[in-house]
């Protein structure tokens, strides 16, 4: 069991990188990274229905275009990391966390598209570059548009994971019994309306032998 | 042996594609970056070179995985202009904005609204399969789950990225007619089909388990069994599916803490 949010920020910085900036092998995905944590912080059974239920739930989160949705892998992450670290095994925990993890990914989402923009910049520095023979920018713009990735997912994690683990317990501590119970009730509900969402995601489907 | 270094080279590359995706020009120096191997071998003069580089500077964008074809595709009329054989180097970057379009919708169709999902769905069919016994039976197949989603899509995906490019530099403009023939819409149709079957046989293990029985009464006690609220929910969710669905997720917290308030 891994419990330093040093080396667990740079675990969740190689998921995240995935989204975008290197490889598309989909670690990034809640299914897998939310279990990955829940493995590595010892209750893979949370993550596992963590994962399940942002798999489900934002489902039609996908980056398209120029279009930067909102981060379902630090929502995966976050809760992950909150609800295992903080309160082990508990599932209205787990609800408090993701319910909480989704500001921090909007959060997320703004840095992100600054983070665009300033390759924009980088851009143009490559392209001068190409203009004056030094064609080794080409690479070096690359390497500094990575890193600059991982760098600002490193940060982010790393703030997520401390301020907002102690938001997470704290806020979760004086909560009163019937909210706790409503989020013990939602533990169950959520897949739901995943289903839900999944099937709202078929419903341009043609059956073959109800094709006119 | 050379060449298969080079397009090996070129295959490795093609990760970082989106590694300075900006908002002005999108993917243009990851492209850059994986052509620069193969213009380096074919131009050897550096000012012919610097106008190849400088080509293909400008807007570019597809999905990533269909690139290794418009990839291909380029080094080859990149390989005709070094040889005189190309008679406006306009041309390359017109046929690039030209299969962009539909190669990246066939990529958004096929590999993120339908393998994804179905990988997925997959996954979640034995998390909600096991779910009773995930602690207890089968403690090591939890860890199989998520490795299973990887598996399946990997499976499927990089043998595909691999031959689009190789089969692209071997066919050149004629890949497009050999993909296109591949029915490609087909097998989109019958993933989806899949994965339909994989999430209704989910759904019913899930009522199966959490709905009904014993244990299963956290909606309003031993009244009505839990199946109920979770139909209601189901049928609210799949008709309201195009509203937000941070707007859903919060909704149906609030819906929970109301009902638990309520006593139900």
């Amino acid at each position: 069991m891994i419990t330093s949010v040093f080396l667990l920020a740079f675990i969740a910085v190689l998921c995240s990188l995935d989204v975008t900036a290197f490889g598309q092998f989909m670690l990034c995905r809640p299914i897998f990274c939310a279990p990955l944590f829940g493995f590595i912080m010892g209750d893979i059974n949370t993550g596992l229905w963590i994962g399940m239920i942002s798999e489900m739930v934002w489902i039609k989160a996908i980056p398209m275009g120029v279009a930067v949705p909102i981060d379902i892998a630090s929502i995966s992450i976050m809760a992950t990391y909150w609800s295992c670290k903080y309160f082990k095994g508990t599932h209205e925990a787990a609800m408090w966390a993701m319910a909480l993890a989704i500001p921090f990914a909007f959060f997320y989402r703004e840095i992100d598209v600054y983070g665009r923009n300033f390759n924009i910049r980088i851009m143009h520095w490559v392209e001068d570059g190409i203009n004056k023979n030094k064609e080794s920018r080409i690479n070096w713009g690359l390497f500094w548009g990575l890193f600059f990735s991982a760098a600002r997912l490193y940060a982010f994690y790393l703030f997520a994971m401390t301020l907002g683990g102690l938001i997470f317990q704290l806020v979760y501590c004086q909560f009163p019994a019937f909210v706790v119970g409503g989020f013990k009730k939602a533990w169950s509900l959520l897949p739901i309306l995943g289903f839900g969402a999944v099937l709202y995601n078929f419903r341009n489907i043609k059956i073959p032998f109800m094709k006119k | 042996m050379a060449k298969a270094y080079l397009y090996s080279k070129m295959f490795f590359k093609t990760f970082f594609l989106q590694a300075l995706w900006n908002f002005e020009r999108l993917q243009n120096i990851g492209f850059l970056f994986v052509l620069k191997p193969f213009l380096d071998k074919i131009y050897s003069d550096k000012e012919k070179r610097r106008e190849a580089l400088l080509r293909h500077t400008g807007f570019f964008n597809t999905h990533p995985y269909m690139a290794n074809v418009i990839i291909a595709i380029t080094a080859n009329m990149e390989q005709q202009a070094a040889d005189g054989n190309l008679d406006d180097v306009k041309k390359i970057n017109l046929v690039k904005s030209t299969m962009a379009g539909p190669l990246a919708a066939i990529g958004d169709s096929f590999f993120w609204g339908t393998l994804r999902p179905v990988a997925a769905f997959i996954s979640i069919f034995f998390v909600i399969l096991f779910s009773r016994g995930l602690d207890q039976k089968f403690p090591a197949f939890s860890i199989m789950i998520p490795l299973i989603f990887i598996f399946i899509y990997n499976i499927v995906h990089l043998p595909l990225r691999y031959w689009f490019l190789f089969i692209s530099f071997k066919l050149d403009k004629e890949s497009i007619a050999f993909i296109s023939k591949l029915e490609f819409k087909f097998l989109w149709e019958m993933a989806r089909y899949f994965g339909l079957i994989i999430i209704v046989a989910s759904l019913f293990f899930y009522f199966n388990i959490f709905g009904f029985g014993p244990g299963n009464t956290i909606f309003f006690a031993n009244a009505v069994p839990d199946a109920l609220v979770y139909g209601i929910v189901l049928v609210l969710a799949t008709l309201l599916g195009r509203f937000s669905a941070n707007f859903m997720f919060y909704s149906v917290i609030l819906l929970c803490i109301a009902m638990s308030y309520l006593g139900l």
